[in-house]
């Protein structure tokens, strides 16, 4: 019996793991596990499930390696395989410099796989050209919180903090099934008699919970900040003396929304006024009100002018810093925070250090035991790093870990074209994902239940996954093909194969930081429920509630800044009349490459959830195929006609080959987060579907 | 001299309105430097269409500031107020301002939006030329300042003797009703006066005109249509100018009858802003002609907002204002962009009346739009959908807006309508039906259960036991404990039904044919 942690989202729920002996092998059985304080033992499907890849016939268990001829995948030996990579890297890097091999990370690797990437790029290829899905994840609203408080950790409290608020207001997060423990909370808060408001276009699970929810039109979740905001100074709502105190720049702010009347919001949102001042008047009456943001604020050519909108709401009302109410993000990812504050961002070292810093590149230097001026300089993000793949001076090769970008990239077309043009594609994974598919060279690795590390959750609680089983035969640690690799490449730096000493060395690393890691051991992970950072020292009891004094700016106060509407980068016209919105569902996580492997997990397969009246539009009924297409290309799918929707929009879940060839790679300019949650788009059908009774 | 090729030069705006301040930060944001604003109030600029919110007490006036003098002074922008301009020499380009400042310009932007329309109405203006103090327009921040604080002193004085505090209100547009409202909001008795035979006359038709007369009643608002106001006598002959008196007044319609009342507030129209271009010699119709480019009969001189005429309308609205402000600022930046007219969303803002109208819609009536409405006097509710080549091309909304965010995109993103949807967003959702939840229904998402499963368990800790529902997010619990009760109650699974709806499933789920639990359960397909 191992007490470990799910593999999925950023709720990272407590779990007991049990292997059994059984016809076949080993099996993981999920027990629930009722200390760990954010989940209490509950788990949704996918958790309670978690242990189906153990011994699953598409488990990869032996390095690939694709014959340039045939073009056929063989099984290889792994120091046949390593070599292969190591010789290819270097005759690349020979060939076209250090920034011709790039790394592709992720944000469901642990702490240790994420720092030890970062250190691997940057060391022992000597590449600026390293990012993570995480970009596609939480990067607005990492850059909201940066600027605003000086500091990015999603929930700057502890989950449970939700129950003691008076309101929450949900800005497009549909956690109940995206992270269904979450929703007991939210349940607790309106059982107390808090209220709480959902924004999204849909009506989901979450939605159902609400008392006040608003459908804006997707895209404008900025201006319905404004328009509350506005209302909010007008009805001397604002916490002024808390304003003046531990504020700058909101002046610029109220003067900014004294434009921004309920009328005007209703016309750009579809919020209609009345609406939004209900839910103002709310918010004015109560002492403590919480703003959670999620994906649906985030992904968003404007997703950081959104996050920070919202973040002035919680400024204005005095909330951030006071007991139970505030501003956080609900991180998506399993380690979408420890994920990127530990070096796989193209901008940031260790710690959150940024890769500018001359004091931040001295001190990570020093851990490393190289010189400061061997380290690469920022690279490029997230989508401009593959759109630049196999391009005149972009990389050539690419090693990922943790990432199924076939599937997930937007505009996933073209990612996929960058990815085939590649003359080294180099893929570590559990099964044969779609990325892997294309690689030259397949790696497969141990998953979560095969290996321990430490996982930071969307609370910035540090908690640990510890090993329950061996892993399978042939199959190896990321830790082990990163030190593997290094150690070809001709680098002498340390590459830790236990994760326990690299976490040692990453807290060194971090120790001085914004994510301050250096007081954290296993031991004390075990011993406490996992500890909350900053933790600068052993003795320090970590830090679950942030801002209470003051805000992690250099004077202190938290930054109003002033943002505007611009809306969508692609909106609705003849050609593509609908809005499209994307998502997830409860029984799938992420790209699918795990869940939809998993048996006991419902794949419906990808489908479109449209309005009545807009089904009546095109003449589908519930279970016809329909085509959606946008300016990037198209998918069939088989049609869900419900009437929790904007009529105006359409939903396609992300789990499955197809919703990103749709969506929009237009970058937010601060976070270079792409544009998932919005673009314009075409809904025809098909075919219809085969009804009983029909001939 | 070509804004396009060689910038801008000067830029001297007449005006400090919502056009005005729209256009100089829009410059600004294009990196133009030289930009004097005359403003002719005191005040700096602020949201003008919130007046009767201030007047009702919803708003603070410093909340609808729009910027500071200081943001101008931060961004080198020479704001001057309470500048009253005499004549613009567009020979010389020369601004002169009342006291002989000169202020010389390479490109001029008149924003003087529109002054308020009097009627003839006997007594309205002393002999010496001023307003009757019982009289109040409507149209600058200073008149809602004095409206408001004659309005108080009133309620107060009135309070004081046990009175009441009496208003009348010459004008049924938009910004009539929303004055009328927040006086009534602040206690005052208030009625209104209409010289047409119905409300909104410019913008809705005489039925639901007559619907939102009726629900003004209801909010205990006479509404006097169809008559016009002829005289206003001053009850109080001999009191001084400035000598407050609470003696009523009379205001006396043209069928005779007098309404005794302690103030009027004229809102019977505005019209454009046009003397100081008229005097210049540009060319004037109702407004300052602009052709694509929003440059009047002067190249050198330019127009945006309510004091400007595009293709033979002006407007009056602030989206048509800030479109042009925008436009120009990037034109006179070196945009080659163009203007071709605003689509225009006029929304009363009133507490308790709810009226929209979009676009024109007797204009688009007249040139054959078809006409889907919906009445019902006895709700008080008339909606009109007026739809040409599939689309919402204009619309009225009287007392229901329930659907106005998604008319509103319809209209502004010219969406192509099926036949039935314009009558469908009138008629409303359909009611939900409750669903019996059949055995294969599910019930628990998050542990994926259907009501089948819960049925064949005796108690809730069976259910937790056996098949984990309402373990994960809890949301199942109530239909879980539902499901058990009936079947204790009924014994049998079948009569039982709860009504809660099955989490996130297709519509038409429920009405499938069952199959058998055992194959519905996990995986559906």
């Amino acid at each position: 019996m191992t007490d470990t942690h799910c593999p999925y989202c950023s709720l990272q729920c407590g779990m007991t793991l049990a292997p059994r002996r059984a016809r076949g092998g080993a099996v993981l059985e999920v027990r629930a596990r009722p200390d760990f304080p954010v989940n209490e033992g509950a788990l949704c499907r996918k958790g309670w499930t978690a242990g189906g890849l153990r011994g699953h016939r598409e488990r990869l268990t032996t390095p690939l390696v694709r014959d340039r001829a045939t073009g056929e995948l063989s099984a290889v030996g792994w120091d046949e395989a390593l070599d292969l990579v190591a010789e290819r890297i270097t005759e690349l890097r020979t060939a076209s410099g250090d920034d011709s091999v790039a790394v592709f990370g992720g944000g469901g690797l642990t702490n240790e796989k994420a720092y030890l990437l970062g250190k691997f790029a940057r060391v022992a290829l000597g590449t600026s050209q390293i990012d993570y899905n995480g970009r596609w994840c939480m990067s607005s609203a990492a850059s909201a919180a940066n600027q605003a408080f000086g500091v990015d950790r999603g929930l700057p409290f502890p989950l449970s903090d939700v129950e003691q608020a008076d309101v929450v207001v949900l800005v497009g997060s549909n956690l109940a099934e995206t992270m269904p423990p979450a929703a007991r909370h939210l349940d607790r808060l309106r059982e107390r008699g808090g209220r709480l408001v959902v924004i999204d276009p849909r009506l989901t699970t979450t939605g159902e919970r609400a008392d006040h929810l608003l459908q804006p039109v997707p895209g404008t979740d900025l201006p319905v900040a404004l328009g509350l905001l506005h209302l909010l100074d007008a009805a001397g709502a604002l916490d002024e003396e808390y304003l003046a105190e531990r504020t700058t720049g909101f002046d610029d702010v109220r003067r900014s929304v004294a434009g921004w009347w309920p009328e005007r919001v209703e016309r750009v949102s579809g919020i209609a006024a009345d609406d939004l001042r209900a839910v103002a008047a709310l918010l004015a009456g109560s002492e403590r009100v919480m703003v959670l943001t999620a994906r649906g604020a985030e992904q968003h050519s404007q997703g950081t002018a959104t996050v920070l909108a919202w973040i002035n709401v919680a400024l204005g009302l005095g909330m951030c810093g006071k007991p139970f109410a505030g501003y956080g993000c609900l991180t998506g990812q399993g380690n979408g925070q420890g994920g990127r504050e530990h070096g796989q961002k193209s901008d940031q070292l260790p710690g959150y250090r940024m890769i500018d810093d001359p004091a931040a590149r001295a001190h990570v230097a020093g851990v490393w035991g190289v010189d400061p001026d061997s380290l690469p300089g920022p690279g490029r993000s997230a989508y401009e790093l593959l759109d630049a793949l196999g391009t005149d001076g972009g990389p050539r090769g690419l090693l990922v870990h943790g990432s199924n970008i076939v599937v997930s990239a937007p505009h996933a077309t073209q990612v996929t074209k960058r990815l085939e043009s590649l003359d080294l594609l180099v893929v570590a994974d559990i099964v044969m994902s779609e990325t892997a598919a294309l690689a030259d060279v397949v790696l497969p690795v141990t998953q979560w239940a095969e290996e321990s590390g430490t996982m930071t959750n969307l609370e910035g609680r540090v908690i640990l996954r510890e090993q329950a089983v061996a892993p399978p035969e042939g199959v190896r640690s990321d830790l082990d093909v990163i030190a593997g690799l290094a150690s070809r490449l001709g680098c002498d730096a340390s590459f830790p194969l236990d994760p326990e000493e690299a976490f040692a060395e990453l807290a060194l690393a971090s120790a001085g930081g914004r994510a301050d890691y250096a007081g954290i051991t296993y031991d004390r992970i075990r011993a406490e429920q996992g500890v909350f950072w900053p933790c600068p020292d052993r003795d320090h009891p970590g830090t679950p509630r942030l801002f209470a004094d003051e805000f992690a700016t250099a004077d202190g106060r938290a930054r109003a800044r002033v943002v505007d509407h611009a809306g969508a980068a692609e909106q609705p016209d003849a050609d593509y009349p609908v809005h499209l919105t994307t998502g997830r569902v409860l029984a799938q996580y992420q790209s699918g490459a795990q869940t939809r492997r998993i048996t006991d997990l419902v794949d419906e397969g990808v489908f479109v959830e449209l309005h009545p009246m807009l089904a009546g539009r095109i003449g589908a009924r519930d279970g016809d195929q329909v085509e959606v297409s946008t300016r990037r290309g198209a998918l069939k799918a088989s049609a869900r006609v419900v009437s929790t929707i904007r009529p105006d929009t359409i939903f396609v879940p992300f789990h499955w080959v197809g919703a990103n060839r749709l969506t929009n790679d237009a970058l937010d300019p601060m976070s270079r987060m792409p544009e998932f949650k919005v673009c314009a788009a075409a809904i025809r059908t098909v075919a219809p579907a085969q009804r009983v009774g029909a001939s | 001299m070509s804004a396009l090729t060689a910038g801008p030069g000067k830029v001297v705006v007449v005006g400090s309105g919502m056009a005005a301040n729209r256009l100089v930060e829009s410059l600004v944001s294009h990196g133009v430097d030289d930009i004097t604003v005359l403003g002719g109030e005191r005040h700096a600029p602020y949201n003008r269409i919130l007046l009767s919110a201030v007047l009702e007490g919803t708003h603070s006036v410093d909340a609808i500031t729009l910027r500071t003098p200081q943001w101008y002074a931060d961004h080198g922008v020479d704001l001057r107020l309470d500048a009253r301009v005499d004549r613009l020499e567009v020979t010389d380009r020369t601004v002169v301002l009342v006291g002989g400042t000169v202020v010389p310009y390479d490109t001029l932007v008149l924003a003087t939006g529109s002054l308020p329309t009097l009627p003839p109405i006997r007594g309205l203006v002393r002999l010496d030329g001023r307003l009757h103090d019982r009289l109040h327009s409507f149209r600058h921040l200073d008149d809602c300042l004095r409206l408001s604080a004659d309005v108080a002193g009133r309620l107060a004085r009135a309070e004081a003797t046990g009175g009441d505090v009496r208003a009348v209100v010459v004008g049924g547009g938009l910004l009539g009703l929303q004055v009328a409202r927040a006086l009534s909001i602040r206690g005052v008795l208030t009625e209104i006066v209409e010289g047409s035979e119905h409300l909104l006359r410019s913008h809705v038709g005489a039925p639901a005109g007559t619907i939102l007369a009726r629900n003004l009643k209801r909010l205990d608002t006479p509404v006097y249509t169809g008559a016009r106001a002829v005289s206003f006598t001053d009850g109080a002959a001999g009191a001084g100018p400035d000598e407050p008196s609470d003696r009523r007044c009379g205001l006396t319609l043209d069928n005779g009858h007098t309404l005794e009342t302690d103030l009027v507030v004229i809102t019977a129209g505005v019209r454009p802003s046009v003397a100081l271009g008229r005097r210049a010699g540009l060319d004037v119709r109702r407004g300052l002609v602009v052709d694509d480019t929003l440059t009047t009969s002067d190249p050198a001189v330019h127009a945006i907002g309510d004091c400007a005429e595009h293709d033979g309308r002006t407007s009056g609205f602030v989206p048509s204002a800030w479109e042009q402000a925008e436009l120009l600022a990037a034109r006179l930046a070196g945009e080659d962009v163009r203007y071709d007219g605003s689509r225009v969303v006029a929304r009363l803002r009133a507490t308790d009346l709810d009226v929209a109208v979009l676009g024109e819609p007797e204009r688009e009536v007249a040139a054959g739009g078809e006409v889907v409405e919906i009445a019902n006097p006895i709700a008080g509710t008339h909606r009109r959908l007026v739809v040409r080549n599939h689309r919402i091309v204009a619309a009225t909304m009287v007392g229901d807006l329930s659907r106005i965010g998604l008319i509103t995109q319809l209209f502004d993103r010219r969406t192509v309508l099926a036949p039935h949807e314009p009558g469908d967003l009138l008629l409303g959702d359909a009611p939900v039906r409750p669903v019996v939840l059949t055995d294969e229904a599910e019930v628990c998402a998050c542990a994926g259960v259907t009501a089948g499963r819960i049925r064949a368990c005796s108690s809730l800790e069976t259910v937790r036991e056996t098949t984990r529902a309402t373990t994960g997010c809890g949301g199942c619990a109530p239909t879980v404990r539902q499901l058990l009760a009936q079947r204790a109650t009924t014994g049998s699974a079948r009569a039982a039904a709860p009504t809660a709806r099955p989490q996130q499933r297709p519509e038409e789920r429920t009405e499938e044919s069952p199959e058998s639990p055992e194959n519905t359960e996990g995986n559906l397909r």
